[in-house]
């Protein structure tokens, strides 16, 4: 059994409108890494609030950790187990200082005091934020919000962390920041970690990338997999990292690259030995 | 402008006034209060002085942010002293003549006694309450201390948590209105001319899109509370439990006899206090 | 060319917050920029350079503590102008600038810079048309609520608002952040089309360098409120290891060159678009296969 199961998922807003999730069969296995790429409007965030449970699914079902998300009496088991870190910093920290903020999810499942103080002060050293345990979260740079938002969700102890677009409106110090903390969290303490986003970069360091288009799944796999199919992702409207269109274009033109290099050290490793090979 | 506004600001410290159990202190500031406004006599004025003085000093709190919340005030803090020196008719000649304007002893009294009690209150209840108490704290002391209405069903928690919240994006607010009004400046808004009318309809481009934004906002915000599983006040339980230690009540019990003493004193005048030296020294 | 007026010049301009106090920035320190007209200059820098305060001051939304602000040769202070007149010939789009979306329609959402300005209504009305053109909105849109909008239509309308007070000089504070590459080429290119339409002069603030190699013909890097690299994409580009060394991202493929100049490969590293680098690896080999 997979820790997130989705069964012929169908999904819109309202009775009228065009379903946003067409006919979706998705697994996501514990301790998993995996992007969720696709332009905007795409359907992608309203997969992730799916996944977890914040929206009952229309039709089909949704099973985290085998317990159906449909099931009312059960949402808060639901919650407990799948985290969500959001995309505005500001409109997800609840408490003024730092270490009242994390402590909101534990405080809701009525843990004993002591028990609350070990997850926040774990919670923070875990994304690095220790030293600001009594400062103010509107002090912060929104890449340290989003960290603090990380730990709060660290702290109600849940198996899986999806992050919707929880990058896009940093700067690249803050993204830097956040991708870190994802892949820290995966590699090191076996998070489940569902990453919703439209940078290249970032879908590049996860062990699985899944690409959908206006509700569907369009492609799935490892990210060298998805990324050496460069036209149908351009018919799709995403662009591929600068590198990986630059060896995809000399591929076809005759040049003997390999294809899915999504990385400079990579791709100068593969020029330098066409380059010798062409000295022979 | 907006930028100036210090209310509702916590700054984070670790003096008496910071440690003190938020309940309390809220019970001294309705203490304080009274003092503040009851005192009248010399000797009553001064020990509110006083007062204030030690809760500023033990709040350990920068001058100058002091300052910066008192600053918005000074207009309110001239105005109310003009009206008592101008306006309050005393008995006798009046120290200054000119014109129709009469100045009074009891004038001058009477403004400089205003302008101490307004000050004395401002300055009171920030070191007290907004400077040295974190809005959570605050907003878990007023559920305390009103809890035994949750008998009468009324929504304490969910009262406070509406506070807390509201505290909370005080700042954030004021930053994004001062962006809408930079960004409809740069549409060449005009906000400083035209008459009243005018003026307030110039607002609306600011006035919608704040709200729009705040409307967002509180539904980003539920989505992500309802994600940490919050569900009311039921069953909650709090990383900071309020606890009164011994030196809180000690605190308080001062505060009460500052308040007792406040409102004997003002039944005594300078001149009893200076008779009863005489007989005590001779 | 370059004896010819600038659209716009900082000359020895700074910017103090908190002035008189211990919290005393200095968010600009002396810069000295030209902005010839009708290039497109990138801005780039971490938070915090003074990006976002050297925008405020081309419109004369922040006053300078010390030096000038000049809008072809002309001091934006001297009184000579009324600030309106400024402010619609100096377009200043701020980072998601959506939210000052208010008005009913789109389209008099859009109108508002020019009513601001006076115009007579069917100017405003043209102008409106001619903006939600070069923003890609269709008439339809033009017609709805600027609140039923998604995210990249609303984008689209609030920077159609600033184009339609047909501004000589644009200054825009990312405005493709948080879009997908095709709605970032969508804008980026609009906003092309007009500078190449109107003869406007672009300053473009962008963290993404891949956006800034595509999309300007010169580069303003700013740190801790100094400028710290500007020139030409190429002279900028030449100097890659620089950029590198100082913290500022540099695009992908550029990142591939330095590499690549490392190991001797390749000796310029003033490559910053997919083409060129085609173009430089195909020498490469074969160069490497006559030798």
């Amino acid at each position: 059994m997979a820790f997130i199961e989705l069964r012929d998922l169908w999904f819109s807003y309202s009775p009228e409108s065009e379903p946003v999730i067409k006919n979706i069969n998705l697994d996501i296995e514990k301790g998993s890494y995996t992007a969720i790429l696709g332009h905007n409007g795409c359907g992608k965030s309203t997969l992730a609030k799916l996944a977890c449970g914040i929206i009952p699914p229309g039709k089909g079902k949704v099973f985290v950790d085998g317990i159906d998300t449909a099931d009312e009496s059960r949402a808060f088991d639901v919650r407990k187990k799948c985290g969500m870190v959001f995309q505005n910093p500001d409109n997800q920290l609840v408490a003024s200082i730092v270490e009242e903020d994390v402590a909101f999810a534990p405080e809701n499942l009525g843990l004993p005091r002591k028990e609350i103080r070990k997850r926040v002060d774990e919670a923070l050293a875990t994304v690095d934020m220790s030293a600001y345990a009594k400062h103010a979260t509107n002090k912060l740079s929104g890449g340290q919000k989003q960290r603090v938002a990380i730990a709060g969700m660290l702290a109600m102890g849940p198996e899986c962390i999806v992050f919707d677009e929880a990058t896009a409106m940093l700067d690249p110090a803050g993204r830097k920041e956040i991708a870190e903390a994802m892949k820290r969290l995966n590699s090191e303490i076996g998070m489940t970690v569902i990453t919703i986003t439209h940078y290249m970069s970032e879908a590049v360091e996860a062990g699985r990338v899944i690409v959908m288009n206006d509700g569907e799944i369009a492609a799935d796999g490892t990210p060298e997999e998805i990324f050496s199919q460069v036209e149908k992702l351009r018919s799709i409207s995403l662009a591929v990292p600068q590198v990986t269109e630059l060896m995809y274009e000399l591929e076809r033109d005759g040049y003997g690259f390999p294809r899915g290099i999504l990385h400079a050290m990579d791709a100068a490793d593969a020029i330098e030995s066409a380059v010798r090979e062409a000295r022979r | 402008m907006l930028k100036d506004i210090t209310f509702g600001q916590y700054y984070p410290g670790d003096s008496i006034l910071h440690r003190a159990d938020a309940r309390i202190k809220i019970i001294i500031l309705i203490e304080y209060m009274i003092i503040a406004l009851a005192a009248r006599s010399l000797l009553a004025v001064a020990v509110s002085v006083a007062f204030t003085v030690f809760l500023v000093v033990a709040s350990k709190i920068k001058p100058g942010l002091l300052l910066k919340s008192v600053k918005p005030l000074i207009f309110v803090l001239i105005f109310t002293a003009a009206i008592n020196l101008f306006f309050t008719a005393g008995e006798g000649d009046p120290v200054v003549h000119w014109n129709f304007i009469n100045i009074y002893r009891e004038g001058i009294v009477n403004a400089l006694l205003m302008a101490v009690r307004l000050l004395s209150l401002v300055l009171g209840s920030s070191v007290l309450l907004s400077f040295t108490t974190t809005p959570l704290d605050l907003t878990d002391a007023i559920e305390s201390l009103l809890s035994p209405l949750k008998k009468l069903k009324v929504p304490v928690h969910e009262f406070a948590m509406m506070m807390s919240i509201a505290l909370k994006f005080i700042p954030t607010l004021i930053e994004e209105t001062n962006k809408i009004i930079s960004a409809q400046k740069a549409r060449c808004a005009d906000f400083d001319s035209g008459n009243i009318f005018r003026r307030v309809k110039a607002l609306i481009p600011v006035l919608i899109p704040l709200f729009v934004s705040a409307v967002k906002r509180a539904e980003e915000l539920a989505d992500a509370m309802e994600c940490r599983c919050y569900h009311g006040g039921e069953g909650r339980t709090r990383l900071k439990e309020l606890k009164s230690r011994p030196g809180d009540y000690v605190f308080l019990l001062c505060a009460t006899a500052i308040t007792a003493g406040v409102i004997l004193l003002n039944s005594i005048t300078t001149q009893e206090v200076f008779d009863f030296c005489k007989t005590l020294f001779s | 060319m370059s004896q010819s007026i600038p659209a716009l010049e900082f000359s020895k301009v700074s910017v103090v917050y908190g002035d008189k106090t211990s919290f005393e920035v200095r968010a600009l320190d002396g810069i000295n920029v030209k902005f010839p007209e009708s290039s497109v200059t990138g801005i780039i820098g971490h938070t915090g350079s003074g990006k976002s305060t050297l925008a405020m001051l081309t419109n004369g939304l922040l006053k300078p503590t010390e030096g000038q602000v000049l809008l072809f040769g002309e001091d934006i202070w001297s009184k000579k102008h009324s600030m309106k007149e400024i402010r619609s010939r100096v377009g200043l789009v701020f980072q998601y600038p959506e939210y000052q979306l208010f008005d009913e329609t789109v389209e008099a959402d859009i109108a508002f810079g020019p009513k601001n300005i006076g115009l007579d209504p069917e100017e405003i009305n043209k102008r409106v048309m001619t903006a939600a053109d070069f923003c890609g909105l269709s008439e339809k849109e033009l017609k709805r609520s600027p609140f039923e909008l998604s995210g990249g239509q609303k984008r689209r309308a609030a920077i159609a608002g600033v184009l339609a007070m047909q501004p000589k000089v644009l200054v825009l504070d990312e405005p493709a952040a948080g879009l997908d590459p095709k709605g970032r080429e969508e804008i980026l290119g609009g906003l092309d089309e007009y500078r190449r339409a109107y003869g406007a002069t672009l300053l473009l603030i962008s963290h993404s360098m891949e956006d800034i190699a595509k999309y300007t013909d010169r580069i303003l890097a700013l740190k801790n409120g100094k400028v710290c690299l500007q020139g030409t994409l190429d002279e900028v580009f030449a100097k890659a290891e620089l950029m590198f060394d100082a913290k500022l991202d540099v695009p992908q493929i550029t990142k591939l060159f330095i590499e690549l100049k490392k190991r001797s490969i390749c000796a310029s590293t003033d490559v910053y678009t997919v083409e060129r680098a085609k173009q430089m690896v195909e020498t490469v080999i074969r160069e490497a296969k006559n030798a």
